[in-house]
């Protein structure tokens, strides 16, 4: 009696194993182990006639029959994962797409390059400690020129072809009206930038009647032409990420003395160790005129009402729309002023 | 200023070549632009003398020449106008090559042999071009080279002077500064007094003896009318950017070159009895030398005679009193004229000469008395004459001294951030002054006559620094002491408006301040700032708002095949107020064609709409974290679609509400105006206001679960959804924390006149969870009152 229980059970194991190895299907799986597992399947009605045998060979037999179930629904779930990797990997391989076709949606706009350089500047200044001051851009004779020492029918008036606005008001030549108005208004330790709009009347291939400056200014007990020569080589050499070689030369500014012009060595033609070959930028000469630049002047601080015997100070002024070009390679200054979509898009 | 280098070695003596003469004075603030080499050294280009001309036999305009050059004659065919006999010429042999880049070669021209080539100046690299052979004096040598003779181992420098060193605007001024900077060897040319050799006087009545301190006058009668300016001064002159003119002319010229100052001379027979210097009276009028006519105000110092003006102080001279071919006696001019007077009296009449250049910069007051001299020299040399004393007036007063200047050394070293040896600075400022005196702090200074940029303490330090040069000062890095400009968090940094406009595919545009009155008067009729000299008309009026210079840039971009554009500004806005200007800060923008890039998988590509636009707005009023909501209302604006406009407000917790701006959709008739067939979309705000943020203020985070209820309701198509939001949110109170706009529709289903509005209700409280119930109640308070006030009907 046993014998015939056990090979019955053999008989429902292989049937089982080859239904299984059948099955192509997971809902087949669940079938299947109703038809042997369930409450009702082939190996739990064997276990029912556990009845029928002596009672010694009660618990080997219903070992066994365990031992089988086991078994059973261990196949079962090895074939129901191996069932699911398939699949898995069919529905993926169904979802493949062409990775190389662009994103949809939109795409993003980008800054002005004027924009772009000034934040730069800012960025370079504000780390030193500096502010970032702001003044009108209609502006007077009194701030834009008086008293920047650059009384009426001075010689340096006709370097500033000047906007007059009402007779007596003019749009501002230069950031420089602003160091005015933030000394009438405070005290030392004044350390600002101060960048906007400037006009001249003036246009042709290398002038637009409208450009953009910063202004620096630092004044302060003990600040010296060596501090001028110290924050602007700092500055240039991170505008421009580059161990430029840096070169002072006097120049004149009405409200400045001493005044210093400054070079860099031309960024278009160094060798490695920034010793410029001359090139067509620097019309052959190794240098670039990147700014201009010189201690306050005594009359300025005269007219502010700042004790220049006190304090001391150095005040620059730099061409935004020049750094620009020279950090971008434009060779075009109207260009900035087109808002030419195919030209401001290549400065995101 | 163009300057020889051979002039310049003349006057001073320096161990220096070219380009370390152009580096030492660039370095020293007389910025060389560029240096200009002469022709150099040229072989086979001798001095010869033309022997005879004879008519070429086959051509018209050639003629046959031999011409002696020392060791032998040579037949050379020339067709120059002013070949003859005699004349000295510079010949160009078999063999030599010109400056211009020509081999001459031994040539059959027209069957007649030619061995050589008479020279033009143009062709030896003298000047642009000429009209015929160069004519050489008689003190050329035949058979001397001519790159000798003409002196063409030369170099043209060009120095860029800053308006402060008027004092440089000569060789005498460069020599002398070369002889500071380099410690070069000062040999000036010497000048004597040349004595009268007849009694003929001129009278000066200085009337303003103010502007015109000292007035020199010399006649010089019997001029000889046929001689010409010698070779080397016409080319000491045209090596300084002077064309020659006649001899009296290039006299004057010469000295102004190489002194400094500036001079005149007029015909003495033109001149009614005296001379006078005094300022214009109103109205007068004198033809000037270049043709043109001054009329002239009550405030320009003039030279007049007894009938009126004869010149333009320090400016430009008369055409009635000029010398011409005919002039046998004149008066010659050197005065000294303020740089007060001076100042902007050349550009008042639309003229710059060499002289206002230099009188506006400032001409050393101590130099007409040798400039007359030695103009008076060289007339007699070259034109002949004799002639009378110098006559002068002069207001000494006017002339005084400058005042000593003192300088510190510890103020130097301070200002340079450097320490210094005494007995350096004490042998620059030696250099540079008349006469230095040790003080116990430093020194007084005394600056030189012609020096009238030393007023200061700080402009010897310049001197100091400049002469020991800028770069052996050393660089240092200032403490800078913390700055009182801080970010603060009351507004919306611009970097952000900026990141949030380009995340959302806006470029940045900047346009002009100024713009043309048309394209302005196209966004309302505010009365704009109007320049008084603008460039042109399209640039003549200040922007009263961004939008007209953004629609122009907009439209060159439509014009040059874009058909998306997304543009946005930030700058300021001017007006004229009550008390002069108004400057705004102002953001703007303007869109126009499809919502995005055309792309795959979206076939039919959507244009912009207003709600695009206003959820642009919307992202950056966002930024400001205002939790009252801001307000969009009914507007009207002359160049917006009067059906899709609308203004911006801020709701202010005092209920108050403040504009800030607007947006809308362009008029279809600007839009036409315009050239443009897509929808334009625009808005502009005051950005000062827009900006104002407030801080965030922390409100608890709900731990309770919410419910979300949808509500759809059919209204009049008339009603605004905001008024719909307001009385849901007003009834339902706290417990909403959220109601969204999830659909409007109109159309099918729905009768016309009427929309079907859907909204999603999220009810949550912070401090407990809302039941089913409450939300239900609720939901259905809003419903009623949605039918009671707005005569809702409610849908599925």
């Amino acid at each position: 009696m046993a014998d015939s229980l056990d090979g019955n059970l053999n008989d429902i194991l292989q049937k089982a194993k080859d239904a299984i190895n059948a099955a192509e299907q997971p809902t087949v799986l669940e079938d299947l182990r109703v038809q042997f597992l369930g409450k009702k399947g082939e190996l739990t009605s064997q276990l029912k006639q556990i009845g029928g045998l002596p009672p010694a060979e009660r618990p080997k037999f219903g070992d066994l029959v365990n031992q089988i179930k086991q078994e059973v629904a261990e196949l079962l779930n090895n074939k129901r994962t191996a069932l699911e990797l398939e699949e898995l990997a069919l529905a993926i391989a169904a979802e493949k797409i062409d990775v190389t076709l662009p994103g949809r949606g939109s795409k993003t706009g980008g800054l002005h390059p004027v924009t772009r350089t000034m934040q730069r500047i800012e960025d370079i200044f504000i780390a030193m400690g500096f502010g970032v001051a702001t003044g009108p851009e209609i502006e007077d004779d009194f701030h834009n020129f008086e008293a920047l020492n650059i009384p009426a029918e001075h010689p340096a008036r006709a370097m500033h072809d000047t906007f007059y606005v009402g007779g007596s008001n003019l749009l501002r030549t230069h950031t420089s009206p602003v160091q005015v108005r933030y000394m009438l208004d405070q005290q030392p330790p004044i350390n600002i930038i101060a960048p906007g709009r400037v006009y001249r009347c003036d246009s042709d291939v290398t002038h637009t009647p409208m450009f953009h400056q910063v202004e620096g200014l630092m004044v302060d007990e003990g600040i010296s032409f060596a501090d001028l020569k110290g924050v602007l080589t700092h500055f240039l050499k991170q505008f421009f990420e580059a161990d430029l070689q840096i070169r002072l030369r006097p120049s004149y500014f009405p409200f400045t003395e001493p005044s210093a012009e400054v070079d860099i060595s031309c960024v278009f033609c160094a060798d490695a160790d920034g010793h410029a070959q001359g090139c067509r930028v620097c019309k052959h000469t190794g240098w670039i005129e990147i700014l201009g630049s010189g201690m306050v002047h005594p009359e300025v601080f005269k007219h502010v009402g700042i004790d220049s015997e006190k304090y001391t100070g150095f005040a620059f002024g730099v061409g935004v729309e020049r750094l620009a070009m020279l950090r971008y390679g434009v060779d075009d200054l109207r260009l900035f002023f087109d808002n030419d979509l195919t030209f401001l898009r290549q400065f995101k | 200023m163009i300057i020889s280098e051979q002039w310049l070695r003349d006057w001073v003596g320096v161990d220096l070549d070219t380009q370390a003469i152009a580096d030492c004075l660039t370095n020293a603030g007389l910025e060389v632009d560029g240096v200009q080499a002469m022709a150099g050294s040229i072989d086979n280009l001798v001095v010869g003398q033309v022997v005879s001309v004879e008519k070429h036999p086959d051509a018209d305009r050639l003629n046959v020449t031999k011409v002696n050059i020392g060791d032998s004659v040579l037949d050379i065919v020339c067709g120059a106008a002013n070949v003859r006999a005699d004349l000295l010429v510079a010949v160009a042999t078999v063999g030599a090559k010109l400056p211009n880049g020509l081999k001459i070669k031994k040539a059959k021209v027209r069957g007649i042999e030619s061995n050589g080539m008479l020279c033009s100046a143009s062709e030896l690299g003298l000047e642009e071009s000429s009209a015929g052979l160069i004519e050489l004096d008689d003190d050329a040598e035949i058979g001397q080279r001519i790159d000798e003779y003409l002196n063409l181992d030369d170099s043209l420098i060009d120095i860029d002077l800053t308006p402060n060193r008027g004092d440089c605007l000569s060789v005498q001024g460069i020599a002398r500064e070369l002889r500071v900077l380099a410690n070069g060897d000062y040999h000036p040319v010497d000048i004597e007094n040349v004595t009268a050799s007849v009694d003929d006087t001129i009278e000066i009545e200085l009337v303003d003896a103010v502007a015109c301190p000292r007035y020199f006058g010399r006649v010089i009668k019997g001029i000889s009318q046929d001689v010409t300016t010698p070779i080397w001064m016409q080319e000491r002159l045209r090596r300084s950017g002077v064309r020659p003119i006649s001899p009296i002319v290039d006299i004057t010229n010469f000295v102004m070159m190489e002194l400094g100052q500036p001079m005149h001379a007029f015909d003495q027979n033109k001149l009614s009895e005296k001379i006078i210097v005094r300022q214009s009276m109103v109205g007068e009028t004198i033809k000037l030398l270049d043709d043109s006519e001054a009329t002239l105000d009550g405030d320009t110092l003039v030279i007049a005679d007894s009938k009126g003006p004869i010149a333009i102080a320090g400016v430009m001279g008369g055409l009635e009193s000029a010398i011409d071919d005919s002039t046998a006696n004149i008066v010659l001019e050197a005065a000294h004229f303020t740089r007060r007077v001076s100042a902007g009296r050349a550009r008042r009449y639309g003229l710059h000469t060499e002289s206002s250049h230099r009188f506006e910069r400032g001409v050393d007051p101590q130099l007409p008395n040798a400039a007359i001299e030695r103009a008076t020299e060289l007339v007699l040399e070259i034109c002949g004459g004799q002639t009378g004393p110098v006559c002068e007036q002069k207001n000494e007063s006017g002339l005084s001294a400058k005042p000593p200047v003192a300088v510190r050394l510890k103020r130097l070293e301070q200002l340079l951030g450097m320490s210094l040896e005494q007995d350096e600075v004490g042998g620059i400022l030696g250099r540079i002054a008349d006469s230095v005196e040790t003080t116990d702090s430093g020194w007084s200074v005394s600056p030189p006559s012609y020096r009238f940029d030393i007023v200061y303490e700080a402009d010897l330090v310049e001197e100091v620094a400049r002469v020991k040069g800028y770069a052996n000062i050393p660089t240092a890095l200032p403490r800078i002491a913390p700055t009182s400009i801080t970010a603060s968090e009351d507004s919306v940094g611009i970097r952000q408006v900026r990141q949030t406009l380009i995340a959302r595919d806006y470029n940045e545009a900047i346009t002009y301040s100024f713009i043309d009155p048309e394209s302005q008067s196209r966004f309302g009729d505010e009365k704009p700032v109007a320049l008084d000299n603008p460039l042109a008309d399209s640039m003549s009026v200040m922007r009263t708002s961004l939008l007209p210079g953004l629609m122009n840039a907009l439209q060159f971009n439509a014009n040059r095949q874009h058909e998306r554009v997304r543009l946005f500004e930030i700058g300021a806005s001017y007006h004229l107020s009550a008390d002069g200007f108004d400057e705004v800060q102002r953001l703007a923008g303007v869109i126009m064609g499809p919502k995005h890039d055309a792309q795959w998988g979206i076939s039919k590509p959507q244009s912009v709409d207003f709600y695009d636009v206003k959820a642009d707005l919307e992202a950056l009023l966002n930024l400001t974290g205002q939790k009252e909501p801001f307000i969009f209302n009914e507007f009207e604006h002359v160049s917006l679609h009067p059906g899709q406009v609308c203004q911006v407000s801020r709701s202010n917790n005092d209920g108050s509400e403040e504009r800030l701006g607007y947006l809308g959709k362009l008029h279809p008739n600007l839009q036409k105006q315009y050239g443009l067939t897509a929808d334009i979309f625009v808005f502009e705000l005051d950005l000062n206001k827009a900006l104002q943020a407030q801080l965030p203020v922390y409100q608890g985070v709900s731990k309770f679960p919410s419910i979300k209820r949808d509500l759809s309701v059919v209204v009049s198509e008339d009603l605004a959804v905001s008024q719909l939001l307001n009385t849901v949110s007003a009834s339902v109170g706290k417990a909403l924390s959220k109601a969204v706009v999830f659909d409007v529709y109109q159309g099918s289903g729905v009768p016309a006149g009427s929309k079907s509005v859907s909204l999603s209700l999220i009810l949550q409280h912070k401090d407990r969870t809302m039941t089913d119930e409450e939300a239900e109640s609720a939901f259905q308070k809003a419903l009623q009152i949605l039918q009671n006030e707005f005569d809702a009907e409610i849908r599925s």
